[in-house]
């Protein structure tokens, strides 16, 4: 099959059950984009499917002929990272880091369709799960990341 | 200080009087005669072995392989040609911001900016080995070990030395920065001092005179030269004498630099475990017995060999604690783990019956009726203050059995060929890994090479080494080539090595004058380190259990001053397996004991604040966090309607912790929207990562707190994947506010201790909010 991923065309030879997680990780070694659940519960496997965001692990790779895939690996890129991965960084967001890719594709598809989002369009689009608790940094970072004033500091105080 | 000689009079622990606590009543053994049999199992109290000085951690230049170019100085610290510094990094980095802090210290005593220092990981030698972490196993209740009785020093002093022997490097009990804290700064500064000498030998002038930045040493003559530059010379140039830095002077220590972790968790170049890739690398996937330490049977291998992709089905026998099932190996992991769901197997019970969570839940409330168990702690006469008590507080605490759930699964990449071991992991105990795959693939230890990869949470499930026995396993049968076996998140959920369940009684007497003169406590369930010893570590293992401070822990040691106290601990053996969950027996003891606090203060009618503020008069260190967290949260203000307050304290990892959490019930459903916390942790390393950490607990804790629990019937698991056990998601985290008590005391933890206030504090809030009091986790609101 054909797939159109990260701005490129790119050729596999997969079972078409096999979904999109698979064939980014086993097939083409591209490993930012995680496996968590196998049943979109956690959102660790989260690309973007024409800007959409999607759960890889339970969606075919078959299912996505003609449609633009965008993992983490070209979010940004070294000298032009992505107002979120900056945020990301600035807000000193990740722990482990495990779910982050998920995370910052999830972000990036909220802002896309909001560009300026509140509150409650965060809780609604960031159902990713975090075991290491960076939810509310990842709330201060999406605002920052949107150019918006964030009204209560998260900040350590002394 | 830590390389102190023995302590006078003695080289072992003895005697020496103790009004606060002997173990003389329920069990047989007191804590006296269980740090001489600990000490005596492991072999080392030979004659003359308490005289030698205890281990230099420094170590030599020839602990790191040669590389041409590069200069070693000690064991820890290596210069590159231009200057920059490589760190020897033996702890596993799982989110808690371990790689930065401990490269903080060692820039700070070198004068280097901390972009300068890289990491290298260290190798097997006993001088990486968390001595800390040992030495904090020892069960003394901490106010009394502040005064520094002979027991506490001797104790210490033993179990110090003897850690530094057997060298058992291991990321956990959040010692990694207490453990770092001399060891790697003297490390740094030894260095650093062979430098400054090296300068001073070939430009002839006095070292005083000499200035350090960003490892550049200069004159005010002109000559100055970097790090990279002097390093040959300072190899061969003794450092003279070493002092670390004052406090006063200290740049980095105390700020809140930037993470070095995290640009590579923001791009999907960070490698975890599971993103290891090796040229003909296969994929492996597991099923183990449904039913907690069954077995398969018959399994139908020709129908799992004919899918598309499979190359081989073999069996796995119960390995370090794992229960018994088969792996199917595959070119991708899909295909493998396709196979290994569609196959036929007829699973066999455990021999020795199913285990059931509610018929232990029974058992464990029973086990409270005896007189068996060990006596952590004692102090007063409780049964003479029982006894003249006018009224009586008795209350029966559970917690359940509760899963790890890291975001990433277990997983190990093994390759076995031409007798030699190769293991790619995510653990948090590498000499752990490499004896295992030693001991399942038959070859000698230093056969076995363990290359650390970034962990994707750990929790204490990482410090089991049940999925590395698994993948050196197959990897045997795959003919030389690397195998990557990877658990399904079910068979994370189910085949954990879960929180013990635990019930307690606790029990509180008054006089006539409502004041509080007694409290006792009896708890029951598993004890953790034994079984962890059996499992990976069984040459230390001994014939009979010793009582167990983890799963006693936060029950034995309260700051409260009551003049009468018995805490005792029932360790019971269910079969169910066991571990250390992040903050371990604080977890679930602190609910107990800062719930009962709480219903104390209902019972005489105090505010619980007050309440805890007059019963730590005599402990000012407890009392300054407990202020701080309440000033902060604006204790005794009015709230909005429908909001109510809880507070709870809490000491666990040489670091005390309060938390207020401020809560809400609509239609049912519990909220809580602010956590303010509170936390004496000693000198603050990165402020930061200390916030960071205690967000991070306030979410575990809090996750735990309302959606926690593993139920096990007919010995399966009920729960399977994150559908069956919710966690906490953004929409419901609350906010999180951190405050320091200032302190010039040595670093103590920062990973687990916010975690264990936590949920006495929500349910305490809840007490106030609604009158009802919740003494079952998780709290059924």
């Amino acid at each position: 099959m054909d797939l159109q991923i990260n701005g490129k065309l790119v050729q596999v030879d997969a079972d078409p059950a096999m979904p999109l997680l698979w064939v980014l990780r086993d097939l083409l070694d591209m490993t930012g984009t995680k496996f968590g659940c196998g049943v979109a519960a956690c959102g660790a496997c989260t690309v973007r499917v024409d800007g959409q965001a999607v759960r890889s692990c339970v969606t075919p790779a078959s299912t996505l002929a003609g449609k633009r895939i965008q993992t983490i690996e070209a979010l940004g890129s070294p000298g032009r990272p992505h107002a979120l991965q900056q945020a990301w960084i600035a807000e000193q967001v990740p722990q482990c880091g495990y779910c982050q890719s998920g995370m910052l594709m999830a972000a990036a598809a909220l802002l896309e369709k909001t560009p300026k989002p509140t509150d409650a369009d965060i809780d609604a689009a960031m159902t990713n799960i975090c075991r290491c608790g960076t939810y509310q940094r990842i709330r201060v970072a999406i605002k920052r990341a949107a150019a918006m004033p964030v009204v209560v500091a998260a900040r350590a105080k002394r | 200080m830590s390389d102190a000689g023995p302590p006078q009079g003695a080289k072992a622990p003895s005697g020496g009087s103790d009004p606060h606590a002997v173990g003389k009543r329920g069990g047989a053994v007191s804590r006296r005669t269980w740090l001489f049999s600990a000490a005596g199992a492991a072999g080392a109290l030979i004659v003359g072995w308490g005289l030698m000085p205890p281990r230099s951690r420094t170590g030599s230049a020839r602990l790191w392989p040669p590389v041409e170019g590069e200069v070693a100085l000690n064991g820890w610290i290596k210069v590159l040609p231009d200057g920059a510094v490589v760190l020897a990094m033996p702890r596993s980095e799982m989110g808690q911001g371990v790689h930065t802090a401990l490269a903080m210290l060692a820039a700070e005593e070198l004068d280097l900016p901390l972009s300068r220092i890289r990491l290298e990981q260290a190798g097997a030698d006993a001088i990486y080995g968390n001595v800390a972490m040992l030495v904090a196993s020892l069960p003394f209740h901490p106010m009394e070990a502040e005064q520094r009785p002979f027991k506490v020093e001797a104790g210490e002093w033993v179990v110090r030395k003897l850690a530094r022997e057997l060298g058992i490097n291991a990321t956990g009990g959040s010692s990694s920065v207490a453990d770092a804290w001399t060891v790697l700064r003297t490390a740094a500064a030894t260095a650093r001092a062979s430098l400054l000498g090296a300068a001073s030998l070939q430009w002839r002038l006095p070292v005083a005179e000499f200035t350090v930045r960003e490892g550049v040493i200069s004159h005010p003559s002109g000559k100055f030269a970097h790090y990279g530059e002097l390093a040959r010379f300072a190899a061969a140039t003794p450092p003279g004498s070493v002092a670390l830095k004052e406090r006063k002077d200290w740049k980095l220590i105390g700020q809140s630099a930037a993470r070095s972790d995290i640009p590579a968790k923001v791009d999907g170049t960070a490698r975890f475990g599971l993103d290891v890739r090796l040229p003909g690398m296969l994929y492996a996937a597991i099923r183990q017995c449904p039913m907690l330490g069954g077995a398969p049977g018959a399994i139908d291998i020709p129908a799992a060999l004919a899918m598309p992709g499979v190359e081989r089905v073999l069996r796995l026998p119960a390995h370090a604690g794992s229960t018994a099932g088969f792996a199917v190996v595959g070119k991708s992991w899909w295909q493998a783990q396709q196979a290994a769901q569609s196959v036929a197997v007829d699973w066999q019970q455990r021999p020795a019956g199913a285990l059931d969570s509610r018929r232990i839940d029974a058992e464990l409330e029973a086990a409270l009726q005896g007189d068996e168990g060990f006596v952590f702690h004692e102090r007063g006469d409780p049964d003479q203050a029982e006894a003249a008590a006018a009224r009586r507080v008795e209350a029966v605490y559970r917690a359940p059995y509760l899963a790890h759930a890291t975001l990433e699964p277990m997983n190990c990449t093994a390759q076995v060929r031409g007798g030699k071991v190769d293991l790619w992991v995510p653990t948090q105990v590498p000499q752990m890994a490499a004896a295992i795959a030693a001991r399942v693939a038959g070859v000698p230890l230093e056969n076995v090479r363990v290359t650390l990869t970034l962990l994707g949470g750990g929790f204490g499930r990482r410090l089991e080494v049940d999925y590395v026995a698994q993948a050196v396993r197959i990897a045997m049968d795959c003919g030389g080539r690397p195998v990557q076996l990877i658990w399904s998140r079910e068979e994370d959920s189910t085949h954990d090595f879960f929180r013990p369940m635990q019930v307690a009684r606790l029990r509180a007497s008054l006089d006539a004058d409502g004041h509080i003169v007694s409290l006792r406590i009896r708890s029951a369930g598993d004890a953790i380190t034994p079984r962890w010893m059996e499992r990976g570590l069984p040459g230390l293992a001994g014939p009979v259990d010793t009582p167990d401070k983890t799963t006693a822990e936060g029950l034995f040691d309260l700051p409260y001053g009551f003049p009468g106290q018995h805490m005792s601990h029932v360790a019971t053996r269910k079969g169910v397996p066991v571990g250390f969950w992040r903050s371990v027996g604080h977890s679930h003891n602190a609910f107990f004991s800062e719930s009962f606090i709480d219903e104390l203060a209902h019972e005489t009618r105090q505010d619980p604040l007050s309440l805890r503020r007059h019963l730590l008069e005599g402990a000012p260190r407890y009392l300054s966090v407990l202020n701080l967290a309440a000033s902060q949260a604006g204790w005794g203000t009015p709230l909005p309607a429908g909001r109510a307050r809880g507070i709870a304290l809490h000491e666990s990892f040489g670091s005390i912790v309060a938390q207020v959490a401020e809560v809400s019930l609509t239609g049912g459903q519990l909220r809580v929207h602010r956590v303010v916390c509170a936390i004496d942790c000693g000198a603050v390393v990165n402020p930061g990562i200390v916030a960071q950490q205690m967000e991070s607990s306030v979410v575990f804790a809090l996750t735990a707190a309302l959606y926690g629990g593993v139920d096990i019937h007919e010995g399966v698991v009920q729960q399977k994947n994150f559908p069956d056990a919710p966690m906490l998601q953004l929409a419901q985290t609350p906010l999180v506010q951190t405050y320091f008590v200032e302190s010039t005391r040595p670093p103590g933890g920062v990973g687990e201790p916010g975690v264990p206030p936590l949920a006495p504090a929500v349910a305490n809030a809840l007490f106030a909010l609604t009158g009802r009091r919740l003494r079952v986790l998780p709290l059924a609101a």
